[in-house]
């Protein structure tokens, strides 16, 4: 009986296993946590001076130095490049980015090395100078116009007689005035046809719609896929170890539930503002952004059904198995996760669901462009913006399609078990 | 041998420490102590599954205290059986040999051996769901002599099992204990079952080990 005794048995470290768990879950954290830090970091929490058009001009430096003819005693912003040291004027230094009151007349861009590109910018601040309101229109005059702002909100106050006070949208750029209605205009009536083809075969012979159908079926196939993927490692780690700052790492993995949609896709904008240009190139305003928007959200959802449904396999599972001889790895791919198959199954279906219906997010970080970013729920949207209401109705009609198909699966794999 | 020298355990505001005890080898020894006082806290650590504050366990001559618990040599039985669910029984018996690469037909002859010792050859190709509580144990205590540990730590073995059962589970683990020679360690919490059983007894109360003073080691 004891004929083969395994007293020299040896067993594979348990250290990559467990440093892949951390990996592949530390990149959601690290996602979730850089895209509220990067929230807090972006606003520049004071009101800035509105600026005029830039003085230097972009491109690269002939000689060693570039000269910028400035008004003494005005108001400049500077905002410094990769290649060059600062701005000189006369005794003056600006080192840092900000605004500062020019002291001589002549300011001289410092180069790092002669023949790299200018990233700096130096603009002029604009002064109001009057305030006029004829016919329901508001008319603010600056010194000068009023640079590179356009889309940017202003605040005019202080100003002379007739006062106004308040935050407006800028539209017009080129000149040194900016215009906007006190009061709204009325719109005409949208016009209806009398004859109407069936809204559902319309729905769908549209190349448009057609593209949505194909763009949500594989950008929600990617997302659950890549759910899984991180939320397995992640649900088995919060199931089974305890560690320094698990109440920290539990609360970082609700922020994508409990935060509004569109504030995360929102968040995800804004950090990809911190990102190397060729990354957000890539991903903002493109595919790449639907499925990453609608991920952050699904995979919540999918982490949260992961780590029920590992909580549900008693530890003496992997216990029985340790002593048998595997490592963690194996316990895991061996046991554990034959176990937690309907769970992998109901949490896939979760995030699927969870990804298709994704609206929020996916119009702030990947925009509504037909043929390019559109979505189901987008082509809902659009759909209702044209007023075609039919057309809402019938994609609606398409994603109930898809929400049933989902609700038997679900049903089937018993995701009541886990949501009871 | 089973020496365990100077265990300290904490868990929480649970503690024990200064545990020492000692089983020569091929013995039985049977733990007993109140429901909660730590047995099967003990026999974890004995089996590697729980971090030990201080102290050595030292299990046939070796020092396994910082060895992981599949290079300890152990069998362990845990009180709910615990069998893989999504696994037949002959899986079951196969995992510890499979994972230590033996061959097809080595594995498949080491299976009938233990089935046969058990009494469990015509539950081979059940899943653990269609079992019985006593079949569930046999299968339990196959699975954990699998690959010939040197120690087997049983914990309640017999708890859940009903009078009939009773007996003819500790007949059957004297005759385990008798032909594979392995030293066993078993925990329950009832006098009555380990004066069933032969044997070293080993009783824990107020955070100390006490060798049994009725009996002594055969």
């Amino acid at each position: 009986m004891s004929g083969s005794k395994p007293s020299g048995f040896r067993i594979a470290s348990d250290k990559p296993f467990l440093i892949g768990l951390g990996v592949l879950g530390g990149s959601y954290l690290l996602i979730i946590g850089a895209m509220v830090l990067a929230d807090l970091v972006f606003l520049n929490y004071s009101d800035r001076p509105l600026l005029g058009p830039e003085m230097v001009k972009q491109g690269r430096y002939t000689g060693d130095e570039v000269t910028v003819s400035v008004e003494p005693s005005r108001g400049y912003f500077f905002r410094k490049g990769k290649n060059d040291a600062g701005l000189q004027l006369g005794e003056q230094h600006i080192a840092s980015d900000g605004l500062f009151r020019a002291a001589s007349g002549e300011a001289v861009l410092l180069s790092h090395a002669s023949g790299r590109p200018i990233t700096a910018s130096l603009r002029p601040e604009a002064r109001v100078l009057g305030i006029a309101v004829t016919n329901d229109v508001a008319t603010v005059t600056t010194d000068v116009a009023h640079g590179l702002l356009w889309g940017e909100f202003i605040r005019v106050s202080d100003a002379g007689e007739p006062g106004w006070d308040g935050v407006r949208e800028i539209t017009d750029t080129a000149t040194n005035q900016i215009s906007f209605a006190v009061t709204g205009a009325a719109k005409q009536p949208a016009k209806l046809s009398l004859s109407k083809p069936n809204p559902l075969v319309q729905a769908l012979r549209s190349r448009d719609i057609r593209f949505s159908i194909k763009l949500s079926l594989i950008s929600c196939t990617l997302t659950t896929l890549l759910s899984l993927w991180v939320a397995v490692p992640i649900g088995y780690m919060m199931s089974r170890f305890e560690f320094r700052g698990k109440p920290v790492i539990d609360t970082l993995l609700d922020i994508p539930i409990v935060l509004p949609p569109l504030v995360v896709g929102l968040s995800l904008l804004i950090l990809f503002r911190y990102m190397p240009e060729w990354l957000s190139d890539a991903v903002v305003y493109k595919w790449p952004a639907v499925v990453l928007a609608q991920f952050m959200v699904a995979c919540a959802f999918a982490v949260r059904t992961m780590r029920v449904t590992f909580d549900q396999i008693p530890h003496r599972f992997e216990q029985v198995a340790l002593t048998l001889g595997c490592n963690r790895r194996q316990a895991f791919w061996r046991v554990i996760m034959p176990q937690a198959r309907g769970g992998l199954l109901a949490a896939g279906t979760l995030a699927w669901a969870r990804a298709l219906g994704e609206f929020g997010p996916i119009l702030v970080f990947a925009g509504a462009t037909r043929q390019k970013t559109e979505v189901l729920p987008t082509s809902a949207f659009l759909e209702l913006q044209a007023g075609r209401t039919e057309g809402m109705l019938a994609v609606s009609l398409i994603m109930i399609g898809a929400a049933v198909v989902v609700f038997i699966i679900a049903r089937t794999l018993g995701m009541k078990r886990i949501f009871a | 041998m089973i020496t365990l020298e100077n265990i300290e355990l904490r868990q929480g505001s649970f503690e024990l420490s200064d545990l020492s005890l000692e089983l020569a080898s091929g013995e039985y020894g049977v733990l007993m102590g109140r429901s909660g006082c730590g047995k099967t806290t003990l026999l974890e650590a004995v089996c590697g599954l729980r971090n030990i504050a201080g102290g050595r366990v030292i299990l046939g001559g070796r020092d396994v205290t910082q060895l992981p618990p599949a290079e300890r040599g152990v069998g362990y039985v845990p009180q709910d059986r615990a069998l893989f669910p999504t696994m037949l029984v002959r899986e079951q018996l196969a995992f510890a040999l499979v994972l230590r690469a033996l061959g097809q037909a080595e594995i498949a002859g080491r299976v009938d051996e233990l089935a046969e010792l058990l009494g469990i050859t015509g539950l081979l190709d059940r899943t653990p769901d269609k079992l019985s509580g006593g079949e569930a144990q046999r299968v339990a205590l196959g699975r954990a002599l699998a690959h010939a540990p040197a120690v087997l730590c049983l914990d309640e073995p017999l708890a859940a099992l009903d009078e009939e059962l009773h007996g003819e589970m500790c007949r059957l683990l004297e005759r385990v204990h008798c032909e594979t020679g392995v030293t066993i360690l078993h925990i329950t919490h009832s006098p009555s079952e380990a004066r069933r059983l032969a044997g070293c007894h080993f009783r824990l109360a107020d955070g100390k080990v006490a060798r049994d003073e009725n009996r002594s080691c055969a």
